[in-house]
């Protein structure tokens, strides 16, 4: 504190004479500045304030600032007193949307809550970032900071213009430390339970370059018929190109799987019929399992049978993903239409999700709803690609109205490519390794250049055969 | 003599009833301000200093303090004539982070005893908080940058406060003394506006932001603390000097050894010093690589 003390000296000697008339200090103007600033209509103060704070806040105000609090579930329980006590202390503040708003690793004292506007949290961990959540009006963060006197978990940002409410330490205290300590503890647990669950989601996104083990991507298509098991397929042709005999295809598209079908080839045993096999000797047989298709793609079916589906369990599941995990770059798991609890079990080992939606009313009702299920299951919002799938030349439902009631960008399209899908099933091809000019094939490309972007693994490997238009 | 030993004696047992009352091994409390021989403040702020505002143990010495009415006197005390009576009463609320005194000592911030204010302002700086911040706020609009209102604001505000005064127009006067305590805290959050404010303030705010953004580290203000170094006035030219060399910034040697032709005798002194400390920097790690 000694250096800065001795500057403060030195600049309070000879950068704090300011122009003065008749006593009076002569504010300076300045042009174009307000980053982030006391959101509300800017008042002329008095030059001698008697009060510190600037009184209470009007009814309109409080009102607004009720409803934001009663919102947050730590304060839903207390009484209609004491939440006006905290209202009456919460500062105002207005952020300018791509703003940083706290900064990960420093220390913190403030609890923020988004009256409006959406907020992004990002964990840095090198060599990547995950968004750990993406958080809207009502939200709160900065509580483990606060609360539990930990550095800032994550760094967020404002991705539109925010007004956020701050609760700093003191005055949460002052209100919630006599009363109601019984809501302060309630506060302090939610807020480590949000610690654990936010590292928790950074650490699953980031598994497979932590421990050098392969990517696990999860195709989910919640419609049957809108062409989740072409695009994993096509997905892993893609990724092959760049990482030959190094990309797997797990077909859990349970009862029926057609995956090593679709690809000309024919399987003589699966992943259900390994549940019996002695710890030992699983990773030989399972991996002796595995489909080699000569485009470079690799392949294990589920099941070959449709009541071998059930046979498929989450123990199951979990010893077949730490095997393959060790063996391959990339495992692309094509996932059923019904959320089962195998598929919850390899949700949890995903660290990519692949969302693949057809224009049409019902499949899009069906996507939406699951956007949010695998949102709220703890799904990173950066690790949450959807694909538009397009079956027919002219879609009944428009990209627009696509776009808003999904409520979030589209980030691959895939164009309508006539039979040649169709065709491709039926030669037994990969239309991603075989035809390069199929709307089919860019757009896997454009999907595995994105994941491959995004889990930091050679960009320039897939990168280069990615030619289809990302939007 | 011995009134000295017997001082000693007093200050030791209210010491040993501190630690006992936070250890929560006892309640009973001998709290005198007025005691002679010792300054009773002073050993309360030695015990709580390294004691957290939300700590177990900082609570039962309130309670303590509660329960035995030393509070009350507290209080009474700020308004008290004497001013050593009010200097001991503004650090004892202080050590006890005594949120509810803010409006009390926000007044003294005013006093014409220097020492009074001062107190005072390090009573709001440990207490912390929006309401301790903003009076230290007005208080430097006010009467001006003073050194111990600059370190107690930066140590009293919350997240964002200082940041969001920064890009406020309510408080121009005190923007120079916000960019201070900007610095001081080491928050990243802070480039933003320290960076919006160096490119728009008047020459005093630039050469303060400069340094601001040195002490923060801030490696991503590089670029416009380097378009500072070309700034008319001399002063901002030689905070920029000084800051790109905190900041190691090696790739505005080149620019930095431009100013080695200022005209300003000052500016070409502090460059030629920045160089050489930069130059040895680049050096140093040019021969950590041949080594390796």
């Amino acid at each position: 504190m000694g250096i800065h003390e001795g500057l403060i000296d030195q600049m309070a000697g000879e950068a704090f004479m300011r122009p003065q008339v008749h006593g009076e200090e002569v504010p300076v103007p300045e042009p174009g500045r307000p980053v982030l600033a006391s959101a509300g209509p800017v008042l002329r103060e008095p030059v001698l304030q008697r009060r510190p704070d600037n009184g209470w806040p009007s009814y309109e105000d409080m009102v607004a600032r009720l409803a934001v609090l009663q919102r947050a579930p730590v304060f839903f329980t207390l009484s209609e007193s004491t939440l006006r006590s905290v209202a009456r202390r919460v500062r105002r503040i207005r952020i300018g949307a791509g703003e940083m708003v706290l900064y990960q690793g420093e220390p913190g004292d403030t609890i923020f809550f988004i009256e409006r506007g959406r907020c992004r949290l990002v964990v840095e961990k090198p060599p990547t970032e995950v968004t750990v959540a993406v958080l809207s009006e009502g939200d709160f963060f900065g509580d483990a900071a606060c609360v539990l006197n930990r550095p800032q978990q994550a760094s967020v940002y404002a991705q539109t213009e925010c007004i956020l409410l701050a609760l700093d330490r003191q005055n949460l205290a002052a209100v919630l430390g006599g009363r109601d300590r019984a809501a302060l503890e309630e506060l302090r647990k939610v807020a480590d339970h949000r610690f654990k669950a936010f590292a928790d989601t950074a650490t699953q996104a980031t598994w497979g370059m932590l421990l050098r083990e392969a990517t696990v991507v999860g195709v989910y298509s919640p419609k049957g018929g809108s062409g989740g098991t072409c695009i994993a397929l096509n997905l892993v042709g893609s990724l092959s190109r760049a990482y030959p005999g190094q990309v797997l295809l797990l077909d859990l598209d349970f009862p029926y799987s057609h995956a090593a079908l679709l690809a000309g080839l024919i399987p003589t045993t699966c992943l259900a019929r390994m549940s019996e096999v002695p710890a030992d000797a699983f990773e030989e047989v399972l991996l002796s399992a595995v489909l080699y298709h000569s485009g470079g793609p690799m392949i294990l079916p589920g099941a070959l049978k449709p009541e071998e589906g059930d046979e498929v369990t989450p123990e199951l599941i979990n010893r077949a993903i730490s095997v393959l995990r060790r063996t391959f770059r990339y495992i692309v798991v094509d996932l059923g239409v019904t959320i089962s609890d195998s598929t919850l079990a390899l949700l949890d080992l995903t660290q990519h999700m692949v969302l693949v939606v057809a224009p049409e009313l019902s499949a899009l009702k069906s996507a939406a709803d699951a956007i949010d299920i695998l949102l709220q299951i703890g799904t990173p919002d950066d690790r949450l690609s959807v694909v538009l799938n397009n079956r027919t030349a002219k879609p009944a439902v428009t990209r627009d109205a696509v776009l808003r009631k999904l409520k979030r960008a589209v980030d691959v399209e895939v164009a309508f490519d006539g039979i040649k899908p169709e065709q491709a099933a039926l030669d037994g091809a990969i239309l991603s390794v075989t035809d390069p000019k199929s709307e089919v094939t860019r757009g896997s490309n454009a999907l595995a250049a994105l994941i491959d972007r995004v889990h930091n693994r050679s960009v320039v490997g897939v990168a280069k055969h990615a030619d289809a238009s990302t939007t | 003599m011995i009134d000295h030993a017997r001082g000693s004696i007093r200050r030791n047992a209210l010491k040993r009833e501190l630690h006992e009352i936070a250890a929560g091994h006892g309640t009973r409390l001998h709290f005198d301000l007025d005691a002679t021989g010792f300054d009773a403040a002073l050993v309360l702020a030695q015990a709580t200093a390294r004691m957290k505002m939300t700590s177990i143990e900082l609570r039962r010495l309130v309670t303590a303090f509660h329960k035995n009415g030393s509070m009350n006197a507290v209080i009474d005390g700020l308004s008290a004539r004497n001013v050593d009576r009010r200097i001991r009463c503004c650090r004892t609320a202080g050590s006890l982070r005594m949120e509810s005194v803010v409006p009390w000592l926000t007044p003294l911030l005013r006093a014409k005893d220097a020492r009074v204010s001062g107190s005072a302002a390090r009573a709001l700086g440990r207490i912390g908080g929006t309401q301790a911040a903003d009076a230290l706020l007005g208080a430097v609009q006010r009467s001006g940058p003073r050194r111990v209102f600059i370190l107690a604001l930066a140590q009293a505000a919350p997240d964002l406060f200082v940041e969001t005064a920064l890009c406020s127009d309510r408080r121009p006067g005190a923007l120079g003394a916000v960019a201070i305590a900007a610095g001081l805290r080491r928050r990243r959050t802070a480039i933003g506006p320290l960076v919006a404010l160096l490119g728009s303030g008047t020459h005093r705010q630039r050469v303060i932001c400069c340094r601001a953004l040195g002490w923060i580290n801030a490696a991503s203000a590089i670029p416009a603390v380097s378009t500072a170094l070309y700034d008319r006035d001399w002063r901002v030219r030689i905070s920029a000097i000084k800051s790109l060399t905190v900041l190691h910034a090696e790739s505005s040697f080149d620019q930095i050894e431009m100013l080695l032709q200022d005209p300003d005798l000052r500016v070409r002194r502090v460059a030629r010093r920045s160089l050489r400390r930069l130059g040895n920097l680049m050096v140093r790690r040019d021969a950590r690589w041949l080594w390796h």
